[in-house]
């Protein structure tokens, strides 16, 4: 039988140039100065938007954000999630955060990504928890405090026969 | 070099009388090298009670009253019965209906849409039941066909629900008053998720070798240690398979299930390391182990990209496909039903069963395991995956390293001769 | 888990001065969730999670993650930094527990 392309683990690793680094498992150092509130806070997501970002408008981002996450994820624990503006990011001006919320979760905020110009461009990505179907947010804050936003409903599925 | 103990272990299997080539195995004589909790073991109780082993956080339920793979397991599909209605009885749609979605039974919605916006995620292996009261079914009829649809579809993949005392009467009657209420127009679907037969399907989990994808890969990689790690014995994986798991073991994989005349049996990998390990280093490496399955990894990781080739076609293959494929096809459990029902393209296959898509075994679908469970954080290869599926049919599993089971594994892993290994996959 | 810690890298194999480049990490790690009793109430312990990512180029810090429980176990994360000059590009976790992992890539043009 003719071999299709033999492509070993380690023959993949190379074309994409991963780079496998063995972990340094330091325990602590010197202890992190502490954060002035947890940014997780078991709240309502109204709550979450209150105190984070208090009564400060929030425009429509659905010409500049793309969100980019399943509209149905298959299980809560593991939801893939990236988030790209199209924005430019210069010293002058910058995306500086990018928020990730999901409205249902019992901790709403669920990362702060902090950019800087030297990011390059306004792109992050990570796996989130979801704990039932309901909406996900990604809220941009630009250098200048302009606040943009944009959402989507994400249905988290179950199987038809306990699998 | 193999040590003396294996080759009198190879030669007293022989003595004792293994199958010939065409004899169906005796799978009775196969001691198995699984963890306790793999084994399908179940226990008595000093009160009675049976009790079944299972994995952590399985179900301990025994369901011995149902029939099995077992290929001694000769009892028959439960008779089909025809039933009259109980007399008196009034059905309340609304108990109807709270059993009709109710997880802990069927739920009827894992096969069937209904109208409702709290009806998520319904699958689409049953009919649309959404205008079903139109069509003036009698109650007789419809009570029928819940308690035994064989009466009415002799091939349906329906289970026979009052049958096999899954709902009572009672409840049937519930149930029968709600789907009465199933009238139509049908509202328009304002979600086209909703519906199973408009849902989009599943994107999946990415790149499954990416190791900063699959965590996965690196469990695997891990194994490598222990592939040039000394057992008690004083050898190694490495001391016989020298060069690197990956370059030891390139092609080997591809091969198997595969008859292996030392045992006398079809073997997987995995059926194959708990005896060959302990046979050549000493160290045990029990089916369903970490261990075990991360060595099965490394092992059929260094057949990446290269083709599926089990031999189908060696009389013996032969006798052995035509037993996987009796499995396959073979009505077990509570729920009365096949692998095939859900499983072949012209039954379940590529609908919705609630809220996932059922995999085509056409397409084949071996060639992916052990696979990367996203939502146990864990590594699955295909033996837990069978024993999985049969837990929710209400059929007691086998032992993970059962005959049957290495069979209905060859049986599968046809459909993917040709098609490049990809260990390990990345899966709900 | 004693892979806990254990740290993936992924850069692109070539990389021009200027680029943007994307980069893909992850990190085996519990990511402990919040448990409650069965009154619902939460469990209060020391729950072990990663806080915060920090992501340095240059000795510099490009990119950081404020992170919650809602971060998956074994996570991934993606982000972009400008290749300007060749040099170490580092991915910092740091957990609840005090505990800090590491992975680094040598950022090469060519």
């Amino acid at each position: 039988m003719a071999e299709v392309q033999g492509l070993t683990r380690r023959a993949m690793l190379g074309t994409l140039g991963a780079v496998g680094v063995a972990a340094a498992t330091a325990v602590t150092l010197a202890p992190r100065a502490a954060t002035a509130q947890a940014l997780g806070q078991n709240e309502s997501v109204d709550a979450a938007l209150k105190r984070v970002f208090g009564s400060r408008a929030m425009k429509d981002g659905s010409g500049m954000i793309k969100l980019d996450i399943p509209l149905i994820a298959e299980n809560g624990a593991v939801v893939p999630v990236s988030v790209e503006v199209n924005a430019p990011m210069t010293p002058q001006g910058y995306v500086k955060h990018i928020y990730v919320i999901a409205d249902k979760n019992r901790i709403p905020i669920v990362t702060r990504a902090v950019l800087t110009p030297e990011s390059g461009q306004a792109y992050v990505g990570a796996n989130i928890r979801l704990g039932e179907t309901g909406d996900v947010r990604a809220i941009v804050e630009q250098s200048d405090g302009t606040l943009l936003q944009v959402k989507r409903e994400v249905k988290v599925t179950v199987g038809g026969c306990g699998g | 070099m193999r040590s003396s103990g294996t080759r009198w272990l190879s030669l007293a299997l022989l003595a004792v009388g293994c199958a010939t080539a065409a004899d169906r195995p005796d799978a009775s004589r196969w001691t198995s090298r699984a963890i306790p909790e793999a084994r399908g073991d179940i226990r008595t109780e000093p009160d009675g009670r049976r009790v079944a082993l299972r994995y952590r956080g399985w179900t301990t339920h025994d369901f011995g009253r149902f029939r099995t793979y077992a290929y001694d397991d000769t009892r028959p599909e439960p008779p089909v019965q025809r039933v009259e209605m109980p007399a008196g009885l009034v059905g309340d749609p609304g108990r109807g209906r709270a059993l009709f979605l109710n997880r802990t039974k069927g739920p009827c919605t894992g096969c069937h849409l209904v109208p409702g916006a709290d009806v998520w995620p319904a699958g689409s292996v049953g009919p649309d039941l959404s205008t079903l009261a139109d069509r003036k079914l009698s109650d007789a009829y419809l009570y029928q066909q819940l308690w035994d649809p064989r009466v009415v579809f002799p091939k349906t993949v329906m289970p026979p629900w009052g049958l096999q005392g899954v709902f009572t009467p009672d409840e049937l009657v519930h149930l029968v008053a709600y789907l009465q209420t199933l009238r139509g127009p049908a509202v328009a679907e304002s979600d086209p998720d909703r519906n199973p037969f408009t849902r989009r399907k599943p994107v999946g989990f990415g790149d499954n070798l990416d190791p900063t994808n699959n965590p996965g890969v690196l469990r695997a990689e891990a194994a490598e240690g222990l592939w040039s790690a000394a057992g008690p014995s004083g050898t190694s994986c490495a001391g016989c398979h020298p060069g690197g798991a990956d370059k030891a073991m390139r092609g080997v994989a591809t091969r198997y299930p595969r008859h292996v005349a030392a045992y006398g049996r079809v073997m997987a990998i995995e059926d194959f390391l708990s005896v060959h390990g302990p046979g050549t280093t000493g160290r045990p490496l029990p089916v369903e182990s970490a261990q075990n399955v991360d060595l099965t990894m490394l092992i059929k990781m260094a057949s990446n990209g290269l083709p599926v080739a089990v031999d189908t076609t060696s009389a013996r293959a032969q006798a052995a496909l035509a037993r996987g494929r009796a499995s396959f096809e073979k009505r077990v459990g509570e729920r009365n039903h096949a692998c095939a029902d859900c499983h072949r393209p012209d039954r379940g296959a590529s609908k919705f069963l609630g809220g996932r898509f059922l995999g085509d075994v056409t397409a084949g679908l071996t060639r992916h395991f052990p696979t990367w469970r996203t939502s146990l954080t864990d590594v699955w290869d295909l033996r837990r995956r069978f024993q999985w599926c049969m837990t929710p049919l209400g059929m007691n599993m086998l032992a993970a390293d059962a005959v049957e089971y290495a069979e209905l594994e060859l049986y599968l892993t046809q459909f993917d001769n040709g098609k490049p290994m990809s260990v390990p996959g990345i899966r709900h | 888990m004693s892979d806990i810690g254990k740290v993936r890298l992924r850069v692109p194999s070539s990389i021009k001065a200027g680029d943007v480049v994307r980069v893909r990490c992850l990190v085996i790690h519990p990511m402990e969730r919040i448990e409650r009793d069965k009154a619902g109430k939460i469990i209060d312990k020391k729950y072990r999670y990663i806080d915060k990512v920090t992501v340095t180029y240059l000795g510099k810090t490009v990119v950081s993650f404020d992170t919650t429980q809602n971060i998956s176990e074994n996570p991934f994360f993606a982000f972009t930094f400008r290749a300007t000059d060749p040099g170490k590009l580092a991915v910092t976790f740091h957990d609840t527990h005090g505990a800090t992992y590491e992975g680094t890539a040598d950022i090469a043009f060519g």
